[in-house]
């Protein structure tokens, strides 16, 4: 062989005769694998929701979600878990960069080797709870591939706004809505927390798709005020939307919103179907949310309706209590119109009991519906209550709603901590008034929206937290002053939230010129004619009905505040919707 | 007896599975005596119709499916993906994750090649290589398993930059195995570069001339065994390749050593090039994020985009119409060019033992031709 | 267009000079698109390899408009010397897609249009070797067609595995919870 050094060198490989091998071991040892290795699936049952992402974006069709025993739906969880085929999975980890609560992970753990496939199927997190030791591959909160921050709101800037009614809020732009819709999973969970269960991810996908006359289709399908609750609604929605668990929830709000607003009538998007009339006559009482969504569907069914309502207008505390810079009055007219168009007739200024009498109505009806709503404020039980100049938030709203001037001074105290107080002080601020906000707990606690509290700060609203109103000072008959007690917090014996004691000694008196109190409300159920009231279930100021929203009165339905606990609008559309199921039952039995 | 032999034409059926190959692919041989008439390839027994799928799929799910187009280097698959779909969606990448990702692809080249070698050398009978070279190839493959958290099919080059940071103290790690392997190349030159056995069966062997290579559309280090200066790196410098200092290898030849001598040498280079990136890796996101990928609609257009890979160009024909899925994505595999008409051509008047050999030197690998 | 685009505004110059029924677009540096309507491939083919030395050719896509009852073939060359990549469109009707060979300037175009023969059913003519590709015996759509339905193909040919049947969906649980039927506005008319 001529090349003599070619045919020697390989002999070096001999040097290595007695080295250890770096792959494999004898006996077996199992590798020890990297922090971020990507193995079996781990979940944390109690963290996941059920929502379904890690199935979605798995593109081998491995993940299915299924019913788990112990794991029950609710609010805001699906009562699904995530079910892993092992003989699917490639390990690719994007379900876990997916999930949007964290609970998802991959652990070091790869061995498994059986003969029944049943085996590979494996529920993470209730067939290997012990796994939880061994997690490895988790999401990144630095390369996140959910988006989780909100497309941010224009607003008015604060010192703007308490120049005018002007709406403070001012909508999304066409590219902002689609940004905001993508971030949306399409999980559904949301619909289990609003009241009325709208087909929320249908129309936040139809706005992603640039679709907005789809969008309001699905959002006409059971709400047909989404005008107002696109400005308006508390939103139970979003605090529980999957991607709120780790950023901010999905503006649901601001995209119904939206689409609402890209269409200056309804009816031509919607160009709803109207059944032949059926020959059945139902009245309402009461003009607001409730029911004008009882109206509204009843209408497209084909029945004869008839709206009566006291105020000069319909909307109920919508238009009564809700100040127009946050729902102006044109964006009410446009859905009321939308309504009349539909058929639903209205008979404004017209207060059942007084103009009309509830068994002329019942008689001429072959079913009633009571919507009424919480129109008569608590008093707060002070000395001095009765001066002039002290009055009630409602009544104060309802006033400068209608358009009446209403002097307020230049000092403003608002008792209270809900959305009501919080009105009743950006509207002061409104009328030049200064304004301070009294409440008894911490802000932490205070009933209304964190975004409304904020606002007020804004605009220049001042809170004072762990106040206690002692008593209205006057002169001349009119209010002077006012003087609270501070409180501290102290543990609940029954262990609910802590509750304001008064400091003894540390009072304070404020110069005022009006009192505003804003501490709730309650049902005038006065004009109901006596045989009616003797017959009509109600429990703690509140019509007692059943599913359908039917009262203990087979043909009298009522829905609305003087029904629900959760007294906001979109409960109120909830009760209405579903009482259209209840009369049609009862009248048509459909 | 050899002459009847010469004479009588045989059909002899190479594989699907035979040593030297990532994959399974089936050669139909017409030979007479032990020398090659007639090749004929036959694939067919890994197509998994990827490019169909992922037309099916949203743009984030053929993630985890182009790695898989190529089992041995899956890493310029996700980096071509991403690269086309950044420069549809117009979308800036963060540059430390360009400098990751050069890592990435440099220590996947390297990884190839280890394998590579292994598979050179095995189809020339050679067995003490591969054990070697597929063992030193764990090395980078567990870094990789730390970097990415897998270890063949890594899911870490996506649209906007990687999946990942480094973890503490990882690039002392990638020094530690650099060091390994450049001290290791001594063994490999003298188990199988500078073996006699190896150069007697490879030089003159397997002869693909300048013309016919330029004329066939040949790549990579193929091409560069040629003499030929052409590498996608420099040709069309993509991440940060331009910031760093290389020179296109080549090695006259044209035959299965001068193809063997540029991966040799690319070998040697991708430690330095993976010690620049280190060098000058500097700080910073890795991630520049985009739309949820649900609803992650890429905007209308097309791109063609291509990498270096150990085995020459790996081009990326993406197409979008705007929607949520892809409308095409084709992928442009070195192999495939160089694995199917060509090797019927260039084993015309070979020795069959020399099959294996001659496919091997060409990087042909059957996933990637049937996707 | 500034003089970064040079090489790139010379070759558009050339093609639209030579050919009327070029199309020619510069998509960025070292792209150019070129829709080539009507007239003879090969000749114009030729003429980017020969002339504006488009020598190595990348390869050749086939991608389905069937909205347009069209297929569209991409040829991607390369000229190594200017640094620029030329994708050449060519447009055929659906119905009967048929062009001529490229194989005589590109022997390996012979791979690539064996597959889209196979998986479009696109005709080459004088195509030296047009046997089976990828796919034996197969008989059905060519399978690269927007209309080829995978998943119909899936559930026709293999088994799903047993044992997965208690997949819920989990939009339709959460209706369900509620008594709610999901509308689908999806294909009403306007
Ligand atoms: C200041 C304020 C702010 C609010 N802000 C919000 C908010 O931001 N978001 C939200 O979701 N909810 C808000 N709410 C609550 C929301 O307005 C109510 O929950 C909702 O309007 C209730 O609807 P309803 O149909 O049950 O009753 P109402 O809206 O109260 O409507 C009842 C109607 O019945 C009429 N009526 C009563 N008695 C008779 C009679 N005898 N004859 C004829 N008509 C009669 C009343 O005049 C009234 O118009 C707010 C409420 C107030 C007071
Ligand atoms: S790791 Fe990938 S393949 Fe496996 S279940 Fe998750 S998404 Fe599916
Ligand atoms: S994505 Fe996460 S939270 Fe949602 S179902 Fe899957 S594991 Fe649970």
């Amino acid at each position: 062989m001529k090349n003599i050094k070619g045919a020697l060198v390989p002999f070096s490989a001999l040097k290595y005769l007695g080295k250890k091998p770096h792959t494999v071991r004898y006996p077996f040892e199992k590798k020890k694998t990297a922090e971020r290795y990507r193995g079996f699936h781990f979940n944390e049952i109690e963290v996941c929701i059920g929502c379904g992402t890690c199935s979605t974006i798995c593109q081998n069709e491995a993940i299915d979600m299924i019913k788990i025993e112990g794991v029950e739906p609710g609010r805001g969880d699906s009562g699904l878990r995530p079910r892993i085929d092992n003989g699917r999975c490639c390990w690719c980890g994007l379900c876990v960069d997916m999930c949007p609560t964290g609970s998802l992970s991959l652990t070091d753990q790869y061995l498994h080797t059986s003969p029944d496939p049943d085996s590979y199927l494996l529920i993470p997190g209730v067939d290997n709870p012990e796994m939880k030791e061994n997690i490895s591959f988790t999401k990144s909160d630095t390369e996140p591939l959910l988006q989780f921050d909100r497309v941010p709101m224009r607003e008015l800037d604060g010192a703007e706004r308490v120049k005018s009614f002007a709406e403070v809020v001012l909508g999304y732009m066409q590219e902002e809505a689609r940004a905001e819709a993508t971030r949306c999973v399409d999980c559904g969970l949301c619909v289990t927390a609003c009241p009325d269960h709208m087909h929320i991810p249908e129309y936040i996908g139809a706005i992603a798709e640039a679709d907005d006359a789809k969008a309001l289709k699905y959002i006409y399908d059971n709400n047909p005020l989404p005008e107002m609750c696109g400005k308006v609604c508390t939103r139970q929605c979003e605090t529980v939307c999957a991607i709120g668990h780790l950023g901010e929830p999905i503006a649901i709000r601001w995209l119904k919103r939206y689409a609402t607003e890209q269409f200056p009538d309804p009816a031509a998007i919607l160009n709803p179907k109207i059944a032949e009339p059926n020959g059945k006559k139902v009245g309402i009482v009461g003009g607001g949310p409730a029911g004008l969504s009882a109206g509204y569907y009843l209408a497209l069914r084909g029945f004869d309706v008839n709206i009566y309502e006291a105020l000069p207008r319909m909307g109920g505390m919508t238009f009564a209590g809700i100040p127009k810079y946050r729902f102006p009055l044109d964006s009410l007219d446009k859905q009321i119109d939308y309504m009349k168009k539909v058929g639903v007739k209205m008979h404004n200024n017209v207060r059942v009991g007084k103009d009309i009498t509830f068994d002329k109505i019942r008689n001429d009806n072959d079913a009633v519906f009571i919507g009424i709503g919480f129109h008569v404020p608590y008093t707060l039980g002070l000395t001095g209550e009765d001066l002039e100049n002290s009055i009630q938030a409602i009544d104060f709203l309802r006033r400068v709603n209608i358009g009446e001037t209403v002097d307020v001074g230049k000092k403003v105290v608002v008792i209270g901590g809900g959305n009501v107080a919080i009105d009743a002080a950006r509207v002061s601020r409104r009328l030049g008034a200064e304004v301070t906000i009294l409440y008894r707990r911490r802000v932490e606690d205070m009933p209304a929206d964190w975004e409304e509290i904020e606002g007020a700060e804004d605009e220049g609203v001042h809170i004072v937290p762990q106040g206690i109103p002692l008593e209205i000072i006057g002169e001349n008959g009119k209010v002077k002053s006012i003087k609270y007690g501070m409180a501290e917090m102290v543990p609940d014996d029954k262990g609910g939230r802590p509750r304001p004691k008064l400091i003894e000694g540390d009072e304070h008196i404020l110069e005022v010129d009006t009192v505003i109190g804003a501490i709730g409300q309650e049902a005038d159920y006065s004009f109901l004619p006596k045989e009616i009231m003797d017959e009509l279930k109600i429990e703690r100021g509140r019509v007692v009905v059943n599913e359908l929203k039917q009262t203990s009165i087979p043909d009298i339905f009522a829905g609305g505040d003087n029904v629900n606990r959760t007294m906001d609008a979109i409960s109120a559309i909830a009760d209405g919707v579903r009482a259209v199921e209840g009369i049609s039952h009862y009248l048509l039995d459909e | 007896m050899s002459a009847i032999l010469q004479e009588k034409e045989t059909t002899l059926y190479l594989g699907p599975q035979h040593p030297g190959i990532t994959g399974n692919m089936m050669i139909e041989l017409k030979v007479t005596g032990d020398t090659i008439r007639k090749a004929t390839t036959h694939v067919g027994y890994l197509h998994r119709g990827f490019e169909k799928l992922m037309e099916e799929r949203l743009w984030m799910q053929c993630f985890p499916i182009v790695c898989r187009i190529c089992v041995p280097e899956p890493d310029p698959n996700e980096e071509n993906l991403a690269r086309a779909i950044e420069e549809l969606e117009g979308r800036e990448v963060p540059e430390r994750a360009k400098y990751i990702r050069v890592m990435m692809l440099e220590l996947s080249r390297m990884a190839t090649y280890l394998l590579w070698m292994g598979g050179q050398s095995g189809s020339a009978g050679l067995y003490t290589m591969p054990q070697w070279t597929v063992g030193d190839r764990d090395y980078i493959i567990d870094l990789f398993e730390e970097l990415t958290g897998g270890r063949v099919y890594h899911m870490y080059i996506w649209p906007g930059g990687v999946r990942r940071d480094l973890p503490e103290g990882f690039e002392g790690r990638v020094r530690k195995v650099l060091d390994y392997l450049e001290q290791r190349l001594t063994d490999y030159d003298r188990l199988l570069f500078e073996n006699a056995i190896f150069l007697r069966r490879a030089q003159g062997v397997g002869i693909l001339d300048k013309d016919m290579a330029m004329e066939w559309g040949v790549v990579g280090p193929p091409l560069r065994g040629c003499g030929i200066a052409h590498d996608v790196r420099k040709d069309e410098p993509y991440e940060v390749y331009d910031q760093l200092d290389w020179e296109v290898i080549t090695h006259e030849g044209s035959d299965v050593y001068s193809r063997a001598m540029v991966r040799r040498k690319e070998f040697e280079q991708s430690i330095s090039i993976v010690r620049q990136v280190l060098d000058k890796m500097p700080s910073g996101p890795v991630h520049n994020p985009g739309p949820n990928p649900l609803k992650w609609r890429v905007p209308a257009g097309e791109a063609y985009v291509k990498t270096e890979s150990a085995r020459g160009e790996f081009g990326y024909y993406v197409v979008s119409d705007g929607s949520l899925k892809p409308r095409r994505v084709h992928v442009r595999g070195p192999a495939y060019v160089h694995g199917v008409s060509l090797l019927e051509r260039m084993l015309v008047g070979a020795n069959i033992a020399d099959t294996s050999f001659i496919m091997n030197s060409l990087g042909t690998c059957p996933p990637e031709i049937e996707r | 267009m500034s003089d970064t685009l040079q090489k790139e505004e010379q070759i558009k110059a050339s093609i639209n000079a030579a050919f009327r029924s070029a199309k020619v677009s510069i998509q960025r540096k070292g792209r150019i698109i070129v829709e080539f309507r009507g007239g003879i491939l090969p000749a114009f083919a030729s003429y980017l390899k020969e002339y504006l030395n488009f020598k190595h050719l990348s390869m050749i896509s086939g991608v389905d408009w069937p909205e347009d009852n069209q297929f569209e073939l991409v040829y991607h060359l390369w000229s190594y010397e200017q640094s620029i990549h030329v994708m050449v469109k060519v447009r055929l009707d659906r119905e009967a897609a048929k062009t001529k060979t490229l194989t005589p300037l590109w022997e390996h175009a012979e791979t690539y249009e064996r597959e889209i023969h196979e998986m479009l059913g696109v005709e080459f003519e004088g195509h030296p070797n047009m046997r089976d590709f990828i796919l034996e015996d197969w008989d059905d759509l060519p399978p690269m067609r927007r209309d080829f339905m995978t998943r119909e193909y899936v559930d026709e040919v293999y088994e799903w595995r047993k044992g997965r049947e208690d997949a819920q969906d989990v939009r339709q649980t959460i209706a369900e919870q509620y008594n709610t039927e999901v509308p689908n506005f999806n294909n009403e008319d306007k």
